[in-house]
């Protein structure tokens, strides 16, 4: 873990987050030719980077006024600081890819985005900053204390369905990393950081994860083949939650 | 990676049964979503029947790039 970078000598900059919204209307043109302003040199440079910082610093606000529930400091003054340095590490990488700007957004709408990438890594690493990230690979249970009127049989036996499959067709590569992110709740980023990863390395893992589970539930009867979109709990289950649990249409029983 | 000090509970509720079951195909990265993000968010904004199902399908099984880009819709809608 490391110690929160702070640079505030652009506070001065930097309007209270829960502000940022009602700051800087973008107004309906794009008032310049941004890449050509931030590109070029003398006053209509500075001009344009002070107005692209600006433009970060209320998208930087936006962003940790969002999360500001996460953060372990919600002060005024540490907030200020996380959205000065959001803006200034996004306006580093806006302008690191400004050749790649084709135009098919607004580029103000281009550049928040840089900025409220920035801030919500940050609020994240802020808020995991202190707290461990074990790597686990454990047999899971259906929850026996399920919440909620729609939750039933049919729900605790589709989760030990989950569980088996877990057991049986992932990696324990991918079974830590699905129970990290998805059972621990350990936020994605923050997990490709201390795994010296990158957020799109676990999400492809995470995507296999889930193809290699629903095509085993597929093959298990416990999801229909055709199903598209996100998995609901099933109507009816093929068994009983206290038959042992092998599915009539699987070819594999369970371990 | 370190021991937690207490036990985590090795059960699996329903909203995990869920996210693990999610079916996010057609695939899309996260960084092929962050470059996509821009033209979806005013898209989202200025044409609700805008439909780009990678886009979406990446939205649902990515909470960190879903909560960035519905951050983005919000921006622009109160822009
Ligand atoms: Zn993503």
């Amino acid at each position: 873990m490391t110690a929160v970078r702070r640079d505030s000598s652009r506070d001065a900059e930097a309007p209270p987050a829960s502000q940022a919204d009602s700051r800087a209307p973008v107004g309906d043109p794009e008032p310049r030719d941004w890449v050509s302003a931030l590109g070029g040199t003398g006053p209509e440079q500075s001009t344009a980077l002070r107005e692209l910082h600006a433009l970060m610093i209320r998208a930087a606000g936006h962003q940790v006024w969002r999360m500001r529930a996460a953060l372990p400091d919600p002060s005024p003054g540490a907030v200020d600081v996380i959205v000065n340095q959001a803006a200034d590490e996004a306006m580093t990488a806006l302008l690191g890819k400004l050749h790649t700007f084709q135009g098919r957004s607004r580029f103000t709408t281009w550049a928040f985005k840089f900025a409220i990438l920035q801030a919500a890594t940050e609020v994240r690493r802020l808020q995991w900053q202190h707290r461990e990230v074990e790597l686990r690979d454990v047999e899971l249970r259906p929850s026996p204390a399920h919440e909620g009127p729609e939750l039933s049989a049919e729900g605790i036996d589709l989760a030990g369905a989950v569980a088996r499959a877990m057991s049986r067709v992932l990696t324990p590569y991918q079974r830590r990393i699905a129970v990290a992110l998805l059972v621990d709740g350990v936020p994605i980023d923050v997990l490709a950081e201390r795994l010296g990863s990158s957020r799109g390395a676990l999400y492809k893992t995470l995507h296999e994860v889930r193809t290699r589970l629903r095509a085993e539930l597929v093959a298990t009867g416990y999801l229909p083949v055709s199903q598209a979109g996100p998995a609901r709990l099933p109507q009816a289950s093929p068994i009983s939650p206290t038959d042992h649990e092998v599915s009539p249409t699987s070819s594999a029983g369970t371990r | 990676m370190s021991q937690t000090p207490g036990p985590r509970p090795d059960v699996l509720t329903d909203p995990a049964v869920e996210s693990l079951l999610q079916d996010t195909t057609p695939w899309l990265s996260c960084e092929e979503c962050f470059e996509r993000m821009d033209t979806y968010a005013e898209a989202a904004v200025h044409d609700p029947q805008h439909l780009d199902e990678a886009m979406t399908a990446h939205l649902r099984g990515c909470s960190a790039c879903d909560e960035e880009a519905q951050s983005l819709i919000d921006l622009l809608r109160a822009s």
